[in-house]
C-alpha cells in the first residue's frame, strides 16, 4: 500500500447494528475511495442493506462512520444526504401518486430553487426515457423506469457517494445494464459508487472492488481483476470447496 | 322548518367535516388518531369567547390568536403524545396519551372557563341579509379550508413532502426528507384546522367545556365513513350527518336522532370497517 | 392424545407454600383492613369504602377487558348504568311488578352480561380508535336514554335505588355485602389470570399471531370476558344505586368511566393486584385534599399520560421486584434432545403434509407459481431460495395465514382450511416465526404453556371456580412447560420475565412453545437468524433430534451450512416455483441452484 494513499470518503470501522435484539452485522471494516466502485455482494440474510441502511443513518448503529472526514455518529438521513451520502434504497420506491417531476423536487427538498432545477434536469439527463414522463404520476411507470427515476432521485443532490440497493430486483436484463452503464457513468465522471447486488457477474463489470458479506461479517475483500475470484466467492458465499466451477 | 334543518344541519355538519379534517391530517401524517381532534374544536369556541368577549380583542386580532393557539397545541400534541409512542412497539399506547392529553385539556377548561355554555360573540358585522352569519361562517370555513389544503398538497413543495411521508414514510426518510419538522408542521396546521372549526361554529355550538366529547364523535364518523385521510369523504360525512341529525331532531326528538345515528356508525363500520371508501389492511406475518 | 407422564426429574417447581404465601398477602392484609374498618368507628369511610368496592367489582370484571384482553374500552360505564337503572326500576316496579332487590341485581347481572357483549362485539372488526369510540358512543347514547325514557327512569328526575333486606340494609351491613362481592371478584378475576385463558388473553393481545398459531380463537374468548364483564358492571350498578340511594342520570358522567379505565392502567395490565390497588387510590384521592376533588379527573388523565410516557407497566411493574434480580451475563443454551422423547414419544396417523399447485399473488406479485411440496413425517425437509422467492409464503400457506387463490395444503389426503390458522394447532402442526413473538410482560414458563392451550380441556367456569379439572390442567400443561423448556435447554430462566431473555434464547423459547402441541408436523420459520455459531450447531442438533421422534420438519432458512448439514431433503424455490428438489449433496452440486443464489 503506497505510503501516500489518500483518505477514504467512506470510513467504516467496527459497525454493528440490527434490529432490536437481533444483531445483523458483527464488527464491519469497509473503506470507500473517491470515484472508486464498490460491488457489495453475498447470499441473503447477510445484512448487505442493514449496512447501507446504517450508514446513511435509517438504522442505529455502533461503532465509526466517516465520510468526508466527518464523523456520522447519530447522523439521520437528513444530514447524510446533505453531506453527499445518497442512499438509493430496495424494490425501487417512488412516490406513485406524484409526478415524476415531483420525486425528483422532493428529492432536493431544501435545495436552493435554482441549483435544485439546474440538478434536476442533469439527472433526468441521464434518463432521457422517464424525462419525456416528467409530468406522469410515477405509478404509471413500468419497474425498470421506476428504477431508473430512483437513481435520478439520488442524482439530484448530485452526490459524492452514491450506494444503490440491488437496482436489479425485478428488472429485464436490459434495463439492468442500462441503470449499471448509467452508475458506470457516474462513476467515471468522479462520484463513488457502492452498488449492493445479486447479479454477480454484471456487478463484477462495473466494480473496481468488491467485499463479500456473510452471516454478518465481511468474509472476502479483493480487487475485481484478481485471478481465481469466482472460486473464491463461492467458497465465501457457501463456506464449501466448490465441485463445479461457476463459469465455464 | 325545512330551512331550519337544513340551515343548522349544514353549519353543524360543516363543523363536523372540519373536526374530520383534522382528523385526518393528523393521521396523515402520523398514522395515528388522536383525541385532541374535539379538544380543539372545544377550545376553538372557548378562546374565540374568551378573546373577544371577555379580554375585548378586536375579532381579526381574536381570530389570529385563535390561529396560533391551535398551532401551538397542534405541536404540542405531536410533542408530547404522539412523538415519544411512535417509537414504541405497543402500537395502542397512543389511544391513552392522547386521550390523556384531551381529559386534561378539557378539565381544565371546565375548571378556569366555566362549565356553563358561555356565549359566543358575533363575528361580523355584516352579512345577514339572507342567512344569518352563523349558519354560513361554519360552511365558508369548512370550503375555504379545503380549499387551502389542494392548494396545498397540490402546489407546494411542502404539501407534495406531506403526501410523500404519508405515501411511503420509508422511502421519504431516505431521500432525505425532515420527517419529524414534517410532522410537526402537519399537526400544527391539524391544530389550526380543529380551532377554526370551533371558532367558526362558535355561535352554534357556543363556548363549552362538553363540547369534546361531543365533537370527538360527531367529528370522527365522517373520517370512520369516509374513510382514513379522505379529505372529500369527510366533508361528504360531515354534512351529511349534520343534515341527518337536524332532521331527526325535527321529526322524532333529540334522543332518537342520537340514537339513530349512533346505531347507522354502527352498521357501516361493522360491515365495512375500513369505511365507504374502502382501504387497505396491513400485512401481519 | 393424552400427554405422556412427564418424568419425576423435570417435574415442574410447584409453588412452594411460602411463595403462595407472598402472592397472596397483599390480598390478606387489604382483607384485614377492609373487614377491621368499621371498628374504627367513622362512618364516613363506611361510605368511601363501600364506594371502593363497588368500583372495584365492575374494574375486576373490566380488568379482564382492558388489562388482559387489551380492548380500549372506554365507555364501559354504559354497563353501570344499564345495571343501576335496571336494578332500581325493577324493585321500585314502575314497569312491571316489584322483585326482590336480590333478584334484580340477578337481572341486572344478565342484562349486563348480554350488553357487555353488544358492546365488546365490534371489537372483533375494529381497528383500536374505532372501537374506543364506540364504546364511548354507547355511554352517551344509554345516558341520553336515560334522560329521555321518562316513564321508566323517572328522566332528569331519577329513581329510588334499591335497598337490600335483613342485615344489608344498614350502611355497615352493606358494607360487608360489598366487601364480600368485591373479595369474591377478586378471586374469580385471580383464578381466570392463573388460568390457560388468562393466558390466552394475554396472548391476543400482544402476540395475536402466535396465539392463533396455538390454537387460540379470539371471537369465542372475547365473548366469554364481555358476558363476564358486563354481569359484573351490571351487578355493581346495582349496587351503586343502593349506595347512592336516589340516581339520576347525570351521575354516570364520563369522568366515572374514565376512572376505571385509568385505575387499571395505573395498576398495570395483565395484573388483579395492580388494578385493585389502583380502584382504591382513585377511590380515596379526592378525600385527602378537598381542593383536589374539582381537579380529580385532571390529575387521573396527568397520572394516565405519565404512566403511559414513563410507565407502561403501571403500580404492577414497580412491585414486580422479582423481576429486577440480575441475571446471569453469559448464559448458554444447552438442549437436552434425550428428553424429547417423553414430550413428542407417541406415534402420530399423519405420514405427509403437503402443499399442491398452490397459486398465490400479492397485488400484482406472483409469490407462488403453481408449487407442490411435501413433508414426510420423520424427516427434517428444508426450504431455501433467494429473497422473494416465496419460501415465508409456501410456510404461511401451511400454516393458515395465507390463502392461496389456487391449490391448498393437505395434511395425509383431507385438505387443511384455508386462511384458518387457529385450525392447525389441533391438526398438530406448530410453527415458529421469523420474528419472535411473545409476550414481553409474561414468565418464559407462561410462554411456553401458552402453547399447549388446546390441550387444556376445563371451562372458563370451571376455572372461574378453580374446580378440581381447572387444576389438573394446570399441572398438566406447567409439566409439558417445563419438560419443553428443559428440552430446549431454558429450564433455569422459567420464571423470567420473557423480554429480559436474548434473541437466541427467544428463538429457543418459540421452539419449546411449539413442542408443547407434541407435532407431527413443526415449520420453522428462519429459526438461525441472529444465532452464533454454536448455537446454531445446537439447533441443529435439537431440530435432528425431533425429527427422530417422528416430527416432520419444514426448514425455512437462509444459513446454507445448516440446511446442507441437517437436512434430509431440500427444495429449492426461485421466483415461486421449485427450482431443484433432492438430497443436500445433489442441490450442492446443482449449477442452476448455485446461479440462482448467485445471481446470474
Amino acid at each position: 500500500m503506497p505510503t501516500s494513499a489518500p483518505k477514504p470518503l467512506l470510513e467504516v470501522k467496527g459497525l454493528s447494528a440490527g434490529y432490536g435484539k437481533i444483531g445483523v452485522l458483527h464488527s464491519i471494516d469497509l473503506a470507500v475511495h473517491e470515484g472508486e466502485a464498490i460491488a457489495l455482494l453475498g447470499p441473503n440474510g447477510a445484512g448487505k442493506t442493514t449496512l447501507l441502511r446504517a450508514v446513511s443513518g435509517l438504522l442505529p448503529w455502533q461503532g465509526q462512520v466517516r465520510f468526508g472526514g466527518r464523523d456520522l455518529k447519530g447522523a439521520s438521513p437528513r444530514d447524510t444526504v446533505g453531506a453527499g451520502l445518497v442512499h438509493v434504497v430496495e424494490g425501487h420506491r417512488v412516490f406513485a401518486h406524484l409526478s415524476v417531476f415531483d420525486n425528483l423536487l422532493l428529492a432536493g427538498y431544501g435545495m436552493p430553487r435554482r441549483d435544485r432545477a439546474t440538478q434536476i434536469e442533469e439527472a433526468l439527463s441521464f434518463f432521457p426515457e422517464i424525462a419525456a414522463k416528467r409530468h406522469d404520476r410515477a405509478g404509471t411507470l413500468s419497474g425498470g423506469q421506476q428504477q431508473m427515476l430512483a437513481v435520478a432521485q439520488g442524482l439530484v443532490r448530485r452526490p459524492r457517494l452514491l450506494m444503490l440497493d440491488e437496482p436489479s430486483a425485478g428488472l429485464s436484463p436490459v434495463l439492468v445494464d442500462r441503470v449499471l452503464a448509467v452508475a458506470a457513468q457516474l462513476r467515471d465522471a468522479g462520484t463513488a459508487v457502492l452498488l449492493v447486488e445479486q447479479l454477480i457477474e454484471k456487478a463484477l463489470r462495473l466494480a473496481d472492488r468488491v467485499y463479500a458479506l456473510a452471516r454478518g461479517t465481511i468474509v472476502l475483500q479483493a480487487k475485481t481483476d484478481e485471478a481465481d475470484l469466482p472460486n473464491r466467492l463461492e467458497h465465501a458465499y457457501f463456506g464449501q470447496d466448490v465441485s463445479a466451477p461457476l463459469w465455464s | 322548518m325545512l330551512e331550519s334543518i337544513v340551515s343548522y344541519g349544514l353549519a353543524v355538519g360543516a363543523v363536523y367535516a372540519l373536526i374530520g379534517i383534522a382528523y385526518n391530517v393528523m393521521f396523515t401524517a402520523s398514522r395515528v388518531f388522536s383525541f385532541t381532534a374535539g379538544a380543539l374544536g372545544m377550545l376553538g369556541g372557548v378562546l374565540g369567547a374568551l378573546f373577544i368577549n371577555r379580554f375585548g380583542l378586536p375579532v381579526s386580532l381574536g381570530f389570529l390568536a385563535m390561529l396560533a393557539c391551535g398551532a401551538i397545541l397542534g405541536v404540542i400534541t405531536e410533542i408530547v403524545a404522539v412523538r415519544p409512542v411512535l417509537k414504541s412497539l405497543d402500537q395502542h399506547l397512543y389511544v391513552l396519551s392522547t386521550l390523556a392529553l384531551a381529559l386534561m385539556i378539557q378539565q381544565l377548561t371546565a375548571i378556569e372557563w366555566s362549565t356553563e355554555p358561555q356565549p359566543f360573540p358575533r363575528l361580523l358585522s355584516f352579512g345577514d341579509s339572507l342567512i344569518d352569519q352563523k349558519f354560513w361562517l361554519p360552511v365558508l370555513a369548512c370550503i375555504a379550508t379545503i380549499v387551502g389544503l389542494e392548494l396545498l398538497y397540490r402546489h407546494t413543495l411542502i404539501g407534495r413532502a406531506f403526501l410523500a411521508i404519508s405515501e411511503d414514510n420509508y422511502a421519504a426518510r431516505a431521500i432525505g426528507l425532515p420527517e419529524q419538522q414534517l410532522r410537526m408542521t402537519s399537526y400544527a396546521i391539524a391544530g389550526m384546522i380543529g380551532m377554526l372549526a370551533g371558532f367558526a361554529g362558535g355561535e352554534v355550538l357556543l363556548a363549552f367545556f362538553a363540547n369534546e366529547p361531543m365533537l370527538n364523535f360527531y367529528g370522527f364518523v365522517p373520517v370512520a365513513l369516509g374513510g382514513m385521510g379522505s379529505n372529500r369523504g369527510a366533508l361528504v360525512g360531515g354534512l351529511a350527518l349534520g343534515l341527518f341529525q337536524q332532521a331527526a331532531n325535527f321529526l322524532v326528538g333529540g334522543i332518537f336522532a342520537s340514537v339513530a345515528v349512533f346505531v347507522v356508525f354502527i352498521i357501516v363500520l361493522l360491515a365495512r370497517p375500513e369505511g365507504l371508501a374502502g382501504g387497505t389492511a396491513a400485512r401481519r406475518v | 392424545m393424552d400427554a405422556a407422564a412427564p418424568s419425576a426429574a423435570v417435574r415442574a417447581p410447584r409453588p412452594s407454600g411460602l411463595a403462595r404465601l407472598e402472592t397472596a398477602a397483599p390480598f390478606i392484609l387489604l382483607a384485614v383492613a377492609g373487614i377491621g374498618l368499621p371498628f374504627l368507628g367513622e362512618d364516613y369511610w363506611g361510605v368511601i369504602a363501600t364506594r371502593a368496592c363497588i368500583y372495584w367489582v365492575l374494574v375486576a370484571g373490566l380488568n379482564l377487558v382492558v388489562g388482559f384482553a387489551g380492548q380500549i374500552a372506554i365507555g364501559w360505564v354504559a354497563l353501570l348504568t344499564l345495571g343501576a337503572y335496571a336494578t332500581s326500576v325493577l324493585t321500585a316496579g314502575t314497569a312491571m311488578p316489584a322483585l326482590s332487590p336480590y333478584l334484580a341485581l340477578g337481572v341486572s347481572a344478565v342484562m349486563g352480561a348480554i350488553f357487555g357483549v353488544l358492546v365488546g362485539l365490534p371489537a372483533l372488526r375494529l381497528r383500536t380508535f374505532y372501537f374506543a369510540m364506540t364504546t364511548l358512543g354507547f355511554a352517551t347514547i344509554l345516558t341520553q336514554i336515560a334522560l329521555a325514557w321518562q316513564s321508566v327512569t323517572g328522566g332528569g328526575i331519577g329513581v329510588a335505588g334499591p335497598v337490600f333486606p335483613g342485615p344489608f340494609s344498614t350502611p355497615w351491613g352493606f358494607y360487608f355485602m360489598c366487601l364480600g362481592l368485591a373479595a369474591l371478584c377478586t378471586w374469580m378475576t385471580a383464578n381466570i389470570a392463573a388460568s390457560r385463558f388468562g393466558r390466552s388473553l394475554i396472548a391476543i393481545r400482544d402476540a395475536e399471531v402466535a396465539a392463533e398459531a396455538s390454537g387460540i380463537a379470539k371471537p369465542a374468548l372475547l365473548i366469554l370476558v364481555f358476558l363476564f364483564s358486563g354481569a359484573t358492571a351490571g351487578v355493581a350498578g346495582g349496587l351503586f344505586a343502593s349506595l347512592q340511594s336516589y340516581i339520576t342520570p347525570d351521575a354516570f358522567t364520563f369522568d366515572l368511566s374514565v376512572l376505571f379505565f385509568i385505575a387499571i392502567l395505573i395498576g398495570g395490565r395483565g395484573s388483579i393486584l395492580g388494578p385493585l390497588l389502583g380502584t382504591i387510590l382513585l377511590t380515596i384521592l379526592p378525600e385527602f385534599a378537598a381542593p383536589l376533588v374539582a381537579w380529580s379527573t385532571f390529575l387521573y388523565a396527568a397520572l394516565l399520560l405519565v404512566i403511559v410516557l414513563a410507565m407502561p407497566g403501571g403500580i404492577a411493574d414497580l412491585l414486580d421486584y422479582k423481576n429486577r434480580r440480575p441475571l446471569e451475563r453469559h448464559r448458554e443454551i444447552v438442549p437436552r434432545p434425550e428428553l424429547l422423547s417423553q414430550l413428542l414419544g407417541w406415534k402420530a396417523d399423519a405420514t405427509s403434509l403437503h402443499l399442491k399447485q398452490v397459486e398465490l399473488s400479492f397485488g400484482g406479485v406472483r409469490a407462488l407459481d403453481g408449487l407442490d411440496l411435501e413433508i414426510k413425517a420423520g424427516q427434517v425437509h428444508g426450504l431455501i431460495g433467494p429473497n422473494g422467492s416465496g419460501k415465508t409464503t409456501a410456510l404461511n400457506v401451511i400454516s393458515g395465514y395465507y390463502a392461496p387463490q389456487a391449490g391448498g395444503a393437505h395434511l395425509n389426503d383431507a385438505p387443511l382450511p384455508l386462511a384458518a390458522p387457529h385450525t392447525r394447532a389441533a391438526r398438530r402442526i406448530a410453527r415458529t416465526f421469523q420474528t419472535p413473538r411473545l409476550i414481553g410482560s409474561a414468565s418464559v414458563l407462561q410462554n411456553v404453556m401458552i402453547g399447549g392451550t388446546v390441550d387444556g380441556h376445563c371451562t372458563f367456569v370451571e376455572s372461574l371456580l378453580t374446580l378440581p379439572r381447572h387444576w389438573r390442567d394446570e399441572a398438566m400443561l406447567r409439566d409439558s412447560a417445563m419438560l419443553a423448556l428443559s428440552s430446549v435447554g431454558l429450564e433455569q430462566l422459567a420464571t423470567v420475565r420473557a423480554d429480559r431473555l436474548q434473541h437466541g434464547e427467544l428463538r429457543f423459547m418459540e421452539i419449546a412453545r411449539a413442542l408443547m402441541l407434541r407435532p407431527a408436523f413443526l415449520l420453522l420459520d428462519e429459526p438461525a437468524a441472529g444465532l452464533s455459531t454454536e448455537e446454531i450447531r445446537r439447533l441443529g442438533a435439537l431440530i435432528v433430534a425431533i425429527s427422530r421422534q417422528g416430527t416432520g420438519v419444514l426448514l425455512v432458512e437462509h444459513h446454507a451450512d445448516l440446511i446442507f448439514d441437517i437436512c434430509d431433503h431440500v427444495t429449492v424455490l426461485n421466483l415461486g416455483k421449485i427450482l431443484a428438489d433432492g438430497t443436500p449433496a445433489e442441490i450442492r452440486s446443482h449449477r442452476e441452484v448455485v446461479n440462482a443464489y448467485l445471481g446470474a
